[in-house]
């Protein structure tokens, strides 16, 4: 028989839950299930909904346009994610360091790009790199180069998609690195030092090790934004050349939302799931979730 | 007790009666609010808004303008159908085919003998019923612009309508005014399918053929194969590559407007922008060029009422005053392009623009039987933003003409249930 200590601890543990409960399922649970379902419809978005079994995954599995956009999200990812952790770790050290000046000024500088809409960075990341009327095709021009072919080029593209999401993240994984930074006692560094560790020995054999938590967190966390990359793409190159940044997030949306075929994108928006979620797995499992 | 009771209710009954009254009265008489959707930002010389403005100052009614994007307009008007958060009025190209069932039947309101028969074909046809869901609005046809100051430095004299160009010469040209136009490409053209489908119309082909009652896919022929070859070809010689291979948001028309381009392959709906907007350079409209036949794509916007808006008899008495043919001559003066309405022409002060609008004029007669074929079957209900990819990758290099065609075709012909022509 449960005493009334532990049905009051009962009550208060439901209660403290719910407000959360509430939110995941309005915001998570609900949408899952109901693309579940629909996966499994030829659901045009508002009145076609018919049951058609697996055909939306069979068609997926042979949809070549499908892996070609998977394929390029992994290449974007793996292209992009060693600057989303090493750049925003090497700014935080800077702005840590008793060596260097106007702290709080780089600090704040380097946040604000954190602060902008993916959208206001899209239109400022064309006006740098617009092939036609840029600023920075026109430096090169003042200085007597070649303007650059940026939106021909697939590779430049990609990599002013990719300028573009560092750019905007690196002030939000300095404040996460800075937090780790000083959490590591200070007593660690002052034994280093009595022993005469180099500033470089210091960085890479006490720094680095004892953020091992924090990067993981970074890593983590760039990688499933790397893979979700959407309204950058959207706002500075649309997909294009041809289809040479058109990532799978594009891909479901075009498929969703353009062509009204919201079956066939919740089918896809499923398997992606799953394989992001594998991912996060293999990195939970590779970096023992960030335990030194 | 039981008395005051009696009373009170009696009071309160009267009370809601009287405001019951007043409230109807007010929707009935009083100043309302009709809420528009437009299909793109106005700018302050717009010819629909600010027809609405006058309209709202006469009547005493206020506008409350909402701007949502063509191609949003697919994803959000289910959305707000579904909420019934519609608007009372909107501009729309294409919803009232996709959802013919969630607008008024305008034919019930209107005569629409009233309107020219051209517009209301090419606008206002369901295809599947009679039903006319809109009213012809902007009625607008593709045309050809030039930059005049490049054309005198290059040597080029313009084609006229009765010796138009062929596009063996548009080539030749296009070339010479990047050599010697001072222009940084000899040609742009929107990045829009219909622009390219001209060029396709032009060269004897299609998106489809008419098989008995129903279609067969047409797209991959070798005479449009060969079209989308030159058209690559084009673009890797003077024309901005970067529009067509879809790598940039940069709108062609600003390339235009900064004297950029020579000749600009848009359509009407451009001429009173560039008309308020260039100044810098002399310019003008040009015939399109001619291939096998000639071809324009006529086109446009209506107005449509949704059947469930709140405020649906306020949109109705603004569409019957606004189509009375005093203010439709208004906002045409306004809008200096083609006239959907019976009897109201635009007649331009300024000789340029009235020489312009004959041009624009003799361009409604090169539309094509392949073009209306194409829009009966309706073809893009299917696929759109595929055969633009498929453009897309083309144009960039990324698979070959007929790869391109090839696959897009099958596609097409998978989804639609039409054989295969070729």
């Amino acid at each position: 028989m449960k005493t009334r200590y532990v049905k009051r601890h009962v009550r208060a543990f439901w209660l403290f839950v719910a407000p959360c409960l509430l939110l995941f399922s309005t915001f998570f649970l609900i949408p899952l299930g109901l693309s579940v379902g629909f996966s499994f419809t030829n659901y045009d978005g508002w009145k076609v909904m018919n049951f058609i079994g697996l055909a939306n995954y069979k068609e997926l599995f042979a949809d070549t346009k499908f892996y070609q956009s998977l394929g390029r999200t992994f290449t974007y990812t793996l292209f992009s994610l060693p600057f989303k952790v090493i750049i925003p770790l090497l700014i935080a050290s800077l702005v840590t360091s008793k060596r260097v000046a106007i702290k709080g000024l780089a600090r704040t500088l380097t946040y604000i790009p954190s602060l902008l809409s993916a959208l206001v960075v899209g239109i400022t990341i064309n006006w740098m790199f617009s092939a036609e009327y840029g600023l920075v095709n026109f430096i090169i021009q003042s200085l007597g180069g070649t303007p650059l072919q940026w939106a021909l080029n697939p590779k430049l593209a990609t990599f002013v998609i990719s300028f573009a999401s560092n750019w905007a993240s690196t002030g939000f994984y300095m404040v996460i690195f800075i937090g780790g930074l000083n959490n590591i006692p200070q007593e660690i560094y002052e034994a280093a030092s009595i022993d005469g560790s180099t500033t470089r020995q210091t960085f890479l054999r006490i720094t680095v090790p004892m953020l091992a938590p924090t990067t993981f967190l970074a890593t983590l966390l760039s990688t499933v934004n790397l893979l979700k990359e959407y309204a950058l793409v959207q706002g500075i190159t649309q997909g294009g050349p041809g289809l040479n940044t058109t990532f799978i997030i594009q891909f479901i949306f075009d498929k969703g939302f353009n062509q009204m075929q919201y079956g066939y994108a919740s089918a896809i928006s499923l398997v992606v799931m799953v394989i992001f979620a594998f991912i996060a797995y293999v990195q939970f499992k590779f970096s023992n979730g960030g335990d030194r | 007790m039981k008395k005051v009771s009696t009373i009170l209710l009696m009071a309160l009954l009267l009370s809601s009666m009287v405001f019951a009254a007043g409230t109807k009265e007010a929707a009935s008489t009083g100043p309302q609010v009709l809420k528009v959707m437009l299909s793109e930002e106005p700018s302050s010389e717009d010819a629909l808004l600010n027809t609405m403005k006058q309209w709202a100052a006469e009547t005493g009614n206020t506008l409350d303008v909402m701007v949502i994007p063509y191609e949003d307009q697919l994803t959000k008007f289910p959305l707000m159908a579904r909420n019934n958060d519609l608007p009372d009025l909107l501009t729309t190209t294409r919803l009232s085919r996709l959802y013919p069932d969630e607008f008024l039947d305008m034919a019930e309101y209107f005569d629409m003998s009233i309107f020219e028969p051209m517009a209301v074909e090419i606008i206002v046809q369901d295809y599947k019923s009679s039903k006319k869901s809109i009213l012809p609005q902007q009625f607008t046809i593709t045309n050809v612009y030039y930059n005049k100051d490049a054309f005198a430095r290059a040597g080029i004299t313009a084609p006229t309508i009765e010796k138009p160009w062929t596009l063996d010469e548009l080539e030749k040209n296009a070339i010479l005014l990047k050599e010697k136009g001072g222009v940084k490409y000899g040609m742009a053209m929107d990045a829009s399918r219909a622009r390219y489908d001209n060029l396709m119309y032009a060269n004897g082909g299609s998106m489809v053929e008419k098989d008995g009652a129903g279609f067969d896919v047409a797209i991959n022929s070798p005479q449009n194969i060969a079209t989308l070859q030159k058209f690559i070809d084009w673009n890797n010689k003077f024309m901005p590559k970067a529009i067509w291979a879809g790598g940039t948001t940069d709108n062609p028309a600003d390339y235009f407007k900064n004297g950029d381009v020579g000749i600009y392959f848009s359509g009407s709906w451009n001429y009173n922008s560039f008309y308020n907007q260039i100044k810098n350079f002399k310019w003008g409209v040009m015939p399109s060029p001619v291939g096998k036949s000639a071809s324009a794509i006529l086109g446009g916007s209506g107005l449509g009422v949704p059947a469930k808006a709140k405020n649906k008899d306020l949109a109705i008495s603004f569409l019957k005053w606004f189509y009375t043919k005093e203010n439709f001559q208004q906002y045409l003066n306004r809008d200096k392009g083609l006239s959907s309405l019976v009897g109201v022409t635009y007649s331009p002060s300024d000789a340029q623009v009235a020489e312009d609008y004959k041009v624009l004029q003799s361009e409604v007669g090169k539309v094509t039987y392949a073009f209306s074929v194409d829009e009966s079957s309706m073809w893009r209900n299917f696929y759109d933003n595929e055969y633009r990819d498929a453009l897309k990758q083309a144009v960039n290099g990324d698979l070959t003409a007929a790869k391109a065609l090839n696959d897009f075709a099958a596609l097409l012909s998978k989804k639609s249930g039409w054989d295969l022509k070729y």
